[in-house]
C-alpha cells in the first residue's frame, strides 16, 4: 500500500501519535488489514444477511 | 500423597469427601511447587497465596463439618489475567492497565466461588489476549513446561503452562481465535472453547465481542466437564448469553463413540495449511482410534482455513479497534509492539469490510450446520506444528497462524483441543473435536473416549 495513503488513513483515524512514534508498526498494520480484507469471499447475493442478526426483544 | 500436584480436581474432591486429603494440604503442596517452578515458567502475574490459604482453611472447616458448598469445594484454580477477580488487578498483561484493580468478580468467578473453588491468582496472557509472546511488557511471557525454551501457546499462556506443570489442576482461559485451544495444544492438556453464549463474558476484558469465549483448561476430560458445569449458565446481563437447558456436561463421558458419525475435516491439515508430518500422523491416528472404538469416520469439506482466518481477522480487528482506539491514539507507546501491530489494522478496516465479513460469516455457519445434519461431531487438527522456540520471533510468526481453531470462533460451535502425541523434539501435538451448538457434552464424550483409547494424558512434562 502507498505510504502516503497509509499516512492519510492513519491521520484520519486519529493515529498521529502512533504514526510519529511507530511508523513501521502503522505500515505493517495497514498491510495486514489489506491482506485480511482481500482474503474474504464477500457474498454477492444482495440479500445475504450478516451475523449476528438483529433480534428485537432478545439478548437483554 | 507424594505427588499431590498431579491430582486431578475430580480426584481431589473425592479425597476431600473421604477425609483422605484436606484443601490445606493440597494448597500447601501446590504453593511449594509454584515457588519452585514458577520462576522458570512465569505462569503467574499475581499469586494470591494468602487469600487462597484463607479460603482453603475455610473449605477444610466446612467440609469437615459436612457442609460442602459445591462440586469444586476446596479445589484451587488459576485465572487468566483478563478476567476480573474483585480486589485484584486485571492487567491484561499490559502497561495500559497495570493499576486496574477489579471492583467486582466476573460472573465466571462468582460461579466458581459458588462451586467452592479457591482462586489462586492471575495468570500470564498475551497482551490483551492478542499481542504475544512479548518481551517488552511489564511481565515476562509464560514458558512451556515441556521445554522452557519453547512457547506454551497463547493467548491463555499461563493457564496452559500452569495446568500442564501441575501448579494447579484447572484454569480459566479465553478464546477469540483459538486462545484456549492453542495453549492446550502446545502444553498437552485439554482445552474447551464452549458454544458461544454458554459461558458469561461479563467481567472479562473484551477483545472481540462476537468472537470471545471463556473456557475451561484442565489435564483430563472429566475435569474439563466438571469446570464447565461450574461456569456455564445464562447471564441476562451478557447480551451474547443464551438461555439453554444444556448442563451436566460430563453425563456421557462413559458412553464411548460406538455408532457416532464423525466428519473428518482432512483438507484443513492436508491442503489448506499442510501440517508437520508428526501432527498429520497424530490426527490420522486419532481418526483410527475413534474408528476402532466403533465410530463411523468420513471425510467432509468446509470453506478453506485461509478464508475462515481472514473473516476472523476482519471481524476481530474491527471490534478490537472499537475498544482500543482511544488508547492507540493517546498511548501507543504503552502497548508492546506485537499488540500494537495486531490491534492497529482495525484503523484500516471500513464499515463495509466488517459487515461484509459478518455476512460471509453467516454463510460459513450454514456450511458447518449443514455438516451437522449428517454428523455428530467433527474431527480436525488444532495446531499444524509443534510449538516454536519462544525467542524465535520469526518461527513463532510463521507457525502461529498455522492452525484450525479460528473456524469455530467464527461459527461459535464448541471445540476442544487435547494432546494426541509427542513430537520427536519432545513437544506435544494435538487434535480437535467440534460439536453442534450447545452439545458440548458430546464433544466431551468423544474426547473422553479418545482419552481412554490412548495414553497421552498420562504423559508428564520433564520439569520435575
Amino acid at each position: 500500500m502507498d505510504q502516503e495513503l497509509i499516512a492519510k488513513l492513519a491521520r484520519a483515524a486519529g493515529l498521529d501519535k502512533a504514526l510519529a512514534e511507530f511508523p513501521d508498526d502503522v505500515a505493517v498494520a495497514a498491510e495486514q488489514a489489506l491482506g485480511n480484507k482481500d482474503g474474504v469471499a464477500y457474498p454477492t447475493d444482495p440479500a445475504a444477511e450478516p451475523w449476528p442478526p438483529m433480534r428485537a426483544g432478545t439478548g437483554l | 500423597m507424594s505427588e499431590l500436584h498431579w491430582l486431578t480436581a475430580s480426584e481431589a474432591v473425592r479425597q476431600f469427601a473421604a477425609r483422605k486429603l484436606s484443601p490445606v494440604e493440597l494448597l500447601t503442596a501446590l504453593l511449594a511447587r509454584i515457588e519452585r517452578l514458577d520462576p522458570k515458567l512465569h505462569a503467574f502475574i499475581r499469586l494470591d497465596a494468602d487469600s487462597a490459604m484463607d479460603a482453603a482453611r475455610a473449605a477444610e472447616r466446612e467440609i469437615s463439618a459436612g457442609r460442602v458448598r459445591g462440586p469444586l469445594h476446596g479445589v484451587p484454580i488459576g485465572i487468566k489475567d483478563i478476567i476480573d477477580v474483585a480486589g485484584l488487578p486485571t492487567t491484561c498483561h499490559s502497561r495500559i492497565l497495570v493499576d486496574n484493580v477489579a471492583a467486582a468478580d466476573a460472573v465466571v468467578i462468582a460461579r466458581l466461588r459458588q462451586a467452592g473453588a479457591i482462586i489462586l491468582g492471575k495468570l500470564s496472557t498475551h497482551e490483551f489476549a492478542i499481542g504475544g509472546p512479548s518481551f517488552d511488557l511489564p511481565f515476562p511471557p509464560a514458558r512451556n513446561p515441556w521445554n522452557p525454551e519453547y512457547h506454551p501457546g497463547g493467548s491463555s499462556s499461563g493457564s496452559g503452562a500452569g495446568v500442564c506443570a501441575g501448579l494447579f489442576p484447572m484454569a480459566l482461559g479465553s478464546d477469540t481465535g483459538g486462545s484456549v485451544r492453542n495453549p492446550a495444544s502446545a502444553c498437552g492438556i485439554v482445552g474447551l472453547k464452549p458454544t458461544y453464549g454458554l459461558v458469561s463474558r461479563r467481567g472479562v476484558f473484551p477483545l472481540s465481542f462476537t468472537l470471545d469465549h471463556v473456557g475451561p483448561m484442565t489435564r483430563t476430560v472429566a475435569d474439563n466437564a466438571l469446570l464447565l458445569d461450574a461456569i456455564a449458565g445464562h447471564d441476562p446481563a451478557d447480551p451474547g448469553s443464551t438461555a439453554t437447558s444444556a448442563r451436566h456436561f460430563g453425563r456421557m463421558l462413559d458412553r464411548g463413540v460406538r455408532d457416532l458419525r464423525v466428519g473428518f475435516v482432512r483438507h484443513f491439515h492436508e491442503i489448506d495449511k499442510p501440517a508437520h508430518p508428526e501432527v498429520t500422523a497424530a490426527v490420522e491416528d486419532a481418526a483410527r482410534v475413534l474408528q476402532a472404538e466403533g465410530a463411523e469416520v468420513r471425510n467432509v469439506t468446509l470453506p478453506s482455513l485461509n478464508e475462515f482466518a481472514a473473516v476472523n481477522r476482519v471481524i476481530l480487528c474491527s471490534e478490537a479497534w472499537s475498544i482500543h482506539a482511544p488508547w492507540l491514539r493517546s498511548r501507543p507507546g504503552d502497548y508492546g509492539q506485537l499488540a500494537r501491530q495486531r490491534l492497529l489494522p482495525g484503523a484500516f478496516m471500513t464499515a463495509g469490510d466488517y459487515v461484509g465479513a459478518q455476512r460471509r460469516r453467516l454463510q460459513m455457519i450454514a456450511a458447518v450446520e449443514e455438516l451437522f445434519r449428517d454428523f455428530d461431531v467433527l474431527l480436525c487438527a488444532s495446531s499444524m506444528d509443534p510449538s516454536s522456540r519462544i525467542e524465535d520471533a520469526a518461527e513463532t510468526s510463521r507457525t502461529y497462524p498455522r492452525q484450525a481453531r479460528t473456524p469455530f470462533n467464527v461459527t461459535g460451535h464448541p471445540a476442544l483441543a487435547m494432546m494426541a502425541g509427542l513430537s520427536s523434539g519432545g513437544l506435544p501435538v494435538s487434535v480437535q473435536f467440534v460439536g453442534r451448538y450447545f452439545d458440548d457434552a458430546t464433544v466431551l464424550r468423544v474426547a473422553a473416549a479418545y482419552e481412554r483409547g490412548t495414553e497421552w494424558h498420562k504423559q508428564r512434562p520433564p520439569i520435575g
